[in-house]
Order: C-alpha cells, then sequence, then structure tokens
C-alpha cells in the first residue's frame, strides 16, 4: 500500500465517535444540540414565501427569518463550509454526476425525508442521537422506525447493484485502455481559502455582535469535518446493521450516544434547559422514522448526510436536499397546523420523569445496552451462516 | 437499467469503473464481482471515499486481496483487487 499522508488519512470510527459527542454536548453547553432539518424545513417555507405562496414554517421554534440572520441555519452553513473545507483539503471534492436514476431515488428519498422530519420529528440525528442524549422518549423509540425504513432502502440499492453486476460477463468485456492517474489538483490551497472564509464569517458575526450565530458556525464547522473525516455515517449505521449484517459503525454510534447522554443528563440536572430537544412522542414517532429511514437510505444520507454529501460535490444531494426542504417546508399548508400541534402528535415526554436524571440517564443506557446486544446477535448470525 | 461500464485491459486483467455510483453502490457490487472473477487483477474505479474503506473489507471476506489504494483525481480511486 501507498504512504497515506495525514490529511488525506481518514478518522478512526472511534475518535469520530468521541469527537462527536464532545461536540453535541459542547454545543448544548454553548447554546442547543444538533439537528439540521427543521431549519432546511424553514428554508422551504422561506422558497414558497419567496413564490408568492404564503404558508408558515413547519417549526414553531425555528420561524421563517431571513437565512443569513437565523441562529439554527448557522449549524447547517457550518456543516457546509467545514465539510467543503475538509473535502478539499484532503483532495476528495468533485462534482459527482449522476446516472438518471440516481435523481429519481434522490428525489424520491428526500420527499420521504421531508415527510418523515415533520411526522417524526424531526430528523435522523436530532430525533435520534440528540433526543436520546436529551433523555427523551421519542429518541429510543425512533429506532424501531429508522432500523426497518433504512433496511427497505437498503436492500433496494443492494438490489440495483446486483443486478447492475449480473449482466457482467468478463469473458466478453471490451479491450480498453485503463484510466490513468491525473497530475496534482489545487484542490487542499481551495480548502485552505474556504476554512479562511469560515472564519472570516465567524469573525463578521461576532463583530456585529451576533456572538451565538458566530459560535454556531464554528460548531457547525467542527461537525462537518468530524463527519467528513471519520466517515461516521448515520445512515450507514442504520443501513448495514440488517443489510450486511455489519454493525460496527451503530455500535459507535451507540457509544458516542451514551458519553452524549451523561453530558446532557449532567447538564440538564444542574437546572439548564430541562427540556431541550425532549420531543412529541406517540405512533408518529415510529411512523415518521419509518418513512424518513427509506428516504436517507435512497438519498445517500439523512438531514447532516445530504448536506455533507453536497459539500463533497454530490449532485444527488442536491436533489434529495431540495426534495426535503421543499416537502416538509409545505406542512403547514397540507397538515393545517404546525409540527406538534394537533391529533398527529404526542406530548412530549421526558425520561427523567422516571426516577430523575439517574433514573432517566440509566433507562437510557438500558436502552443502548440492548440495542448493543441486538447488533451482537446479528452479526454473529451473520458468521454463522457464512 | 443502470449499467456497469468495465473493459478488459490485458489478460487476466479487468476495470470496472464505478465513478458516478454513490456508497454503498460499490460495497455491495464487489461481493458479486470479486465471485465472478475466476482469477486475476480487477481495477475497480470508485468516487466516494467510503469505498476504500468498506471494499476492503469485504473483498477480504471474500477471499480476495486489495494490493493497492491508489487516488487517480479529486475524490477518485482505483482500488487494486487480485484473486
Amino acid at each position: 500500500m501507498n504512504q497515506v499522508p495525514f490529511r488525506k488519512r481518514a478518522w478512526p470510527l472511534w475518535v469520530g465517535a468521541i469527537a462527536l459527542a464532545a461536540a453535541n454536548v459542547g454545543m448544548f453547553a454553548f447554546m442547543r444540540a444538533i439537528g439540521v432539518f427543521p431549519q432546511m424545513s424553514m428554508w422551504g417555507a422561506q422558497v414558497y414565501n419567496l413564490l408568492g405562496v404564503k404558508v408558515d414554517a413547519p417549526f414553531t421554534i425555528y420561524p421563517l427569518t431571513p437565512l443569513l440572520l437565523d441562529v439554527h441555519s448557522m449549524i447547517n452553513f457550518g456543516i457546509v463550509l467545514g465539510v467543503a473545507a475538509a473535502a478539499l483539503l484532503s483532495e476528495e471534492f468533485k462534482l459527482r454526476k449522476e446516472h438518471w436514476t440516481g435523481y429519481v431515488a434522490a428525489l424520491a428519498g428526500g420527499v420521504l425525508m421531508g415527510f418523515g422530519t415533520v411526522i417524526m420529528p424531526p430528523c435522523n440525528v436530532g430525533g435520534f442521537y440528540s433526543a436520546t442524549m436529551a433523555l427523551s422518549l421519542s429518541g429510543p423509540l425512533t429506532v424501531l422506525g429508522l432500523l426497518p425504513g433504512a433496511y427497505l432502502g437498503g436492500l433496494l440499492m443492494k438490489w440495483q447493484a446486483e443486478r447492475a453486476v449480473a449482466v457482467l460477463d468478463f469473458n466478453s468485456m471490451p479491450k480498453g485502455e485503463p484510466v490513468r492517474a491525473r497530475s496534482s489538483s489545487a484542490q487542499p490551497l481551495i480548502g485552505a481559502a474556504v476554512s479562511l472564509l469560515l472564519l472570516a464569517a465567524a469573525g463578521f458575526y461576532a463583530s456585529c455582535g451576533l456572538t451565538k450565530h458566530a459560535g454556531l458556525l464554528l460548531f457547525g464547522a467542527a461537525f462537518g469535518v468530524i463527519f467528513q473525516r471519520s466517515r461516521l455515517c448515520f445512515t450507514s449505521a442504520f443501513r448495514e446493521i440488517l443489510v450486511s449484517g455489519n454493525g460496527t459503525v451503530m455500535k459507535w454510534v451507540l457509544v458516542s450516544t451514551a458519553l452524549g447522554t451523561v453530558g446532557f443528563a449532567l447538564l440538564k440536572a444542574s437546572g439548564y434547559q430541562p427540556m431541550h430537544f425532549v420531543l412529541p412522542v406517540g405512533m408518529h414517532t415510529v411512523a415518521g422514522a419509518f418513512v424518513f429511514g427509506i428516504g436517507m437510505s435512497l438519498a445517500g444520507g439523512c438531514g447532516i448526510g445530504v448536506l455533507w454529501r453536497s459539500a463533497e460535490g454530490y449532485t444527488r444531494a442536491w436533489v434529495a436536499l431540495l426534495a426535503g426542504m421543499m416537502t416538509a417546508g409545505s406542512w403547514v399548508l397540507i397538515y393545517g397546523k404546525h409540527v406538534g400541534e394537533g391529533w398527529l402528535y404526542g406530548k412530549p415526554v421526558s425520561l427523567a420523569n422516571y426516577g430523575g436524571y439517574i433514573g432517566g440517564t440509566a433507562i437510557v443506557f438500558l436502552f443502548l445496552a440492548a440495542f448493543y446486544g441486538f447488533i451482537l446477535f446479528v452479526e454473529a448470525r451473520k458468521r454463522e451462516r457464512a | 437499467m443502470r449499467e456497469l461500464n468495465a473493459i478488459r485491459v490485458d489478460d487476466h486483467h479487468y476495470q470496472v469503473d464505478m465513478r458516478g455510483w454513490v456508497c454503498p453502490y460499490p460495497k455491495y457490487a464487489v461481493e458479486g464481482l470479486v465471485r465472478k472473477l475466476d482469477r486475476g487483477r480487477l481495477d475497480l474505479l470508485v468516487d466516494c471515499p467510503s469505498a476504500t474503506e468498506d471494499v476492503p473489507k469485504v473483498v477480504k471476506a471474500m477471499g480476495g486481496s486489495v494490493t493497492e489504494i491508489n487516488q487517480i483525481g479529486g475524490g477518485e480511486w482505483q482500488i487494486v483487487i487480485k484473486k
């Protein structure tokens, strides 16, 4: 194997898992936990209003706001800039075009994620990862929908790949010239420029007195770098458990969740934002997660995943992102009420109601241990079959 | 139906171009490719970074080996598989 320079070397999953938990606890202590789709649904509602269709943003705590002044959207912009910088510095950026079937899958995936995020709510990372850390009963329940949903979407992708391989015949392939390596690129220089742009933008917000905006922009960028370098993909984590019988990524996500839960519980026990990311819970949690799970597999990433891939140059992710934000942004037109209101949604339930923060944390750890055990069982079954 | 772009470079040396196929397609496809490859060398071209981690694991599990991973351009890699 060739020696890979450090800037191109992927981070081990365990580094990504620990860094992700630290970043999420840090950002919660600063202002709020990670989650990106509600902001994007507000972007979608903004587009409808610009087109003359009056519609409110689906999440009341994410009201219609000019994008560059919306503090929550800073996380999304930070992720995009952080991923772009990391991808360029490691020469992994590429404007990746897709086969038309890929764009159709992205469109379908984006629409399903758009509905999933307002029904669940919110997205995979916010609804499962942050919500579980925040001791929301809804967090663990999302697994009942995300796992089978991601499995179905993954099966479809596997079937497509296997069909393409099935018609291939090594004995009748045409002779051709192999692709040669191209000379070095200017990507690291552009990556350095994007990094400077990010710091300049954060500095500008801070100089205007918008320190929360500057902080979330930098936290978002840190998340972007962590995701891009460690490849800690939540869609892959859910999808591969049942499609490939491999739960390696999810096991590290669970470790990360456990670490973050301790941090969140300590902060909340001190009286800091006790209901933060404690979300409505009911059948809609599982149904929305199931729809979201299928969508994220088809789209090639969850909410953060499509932001991340968009910044790496995946045009498929651009389609998914647009479809997702326009679908979720139309929710008030479709449902007639905001997310969390009306007959569809249950009430938010904190696990701290059951034995305080120690009891709530213990329940989350039991859930994480049970999920870990389930993954070990699936992996063992796969080894037996092999 | 979407097809794979594949060529024969030399005797027992093939190239399958999966650039434009997002992850996890390369990982799912390589299992069948290694199974179909009687013996020789297969250069798999990919443009999703995760494939450089995932594909070698699948190849190893299938009894083949990945002898080289070469970056051939921005966001593009050649994974050399031998069986």
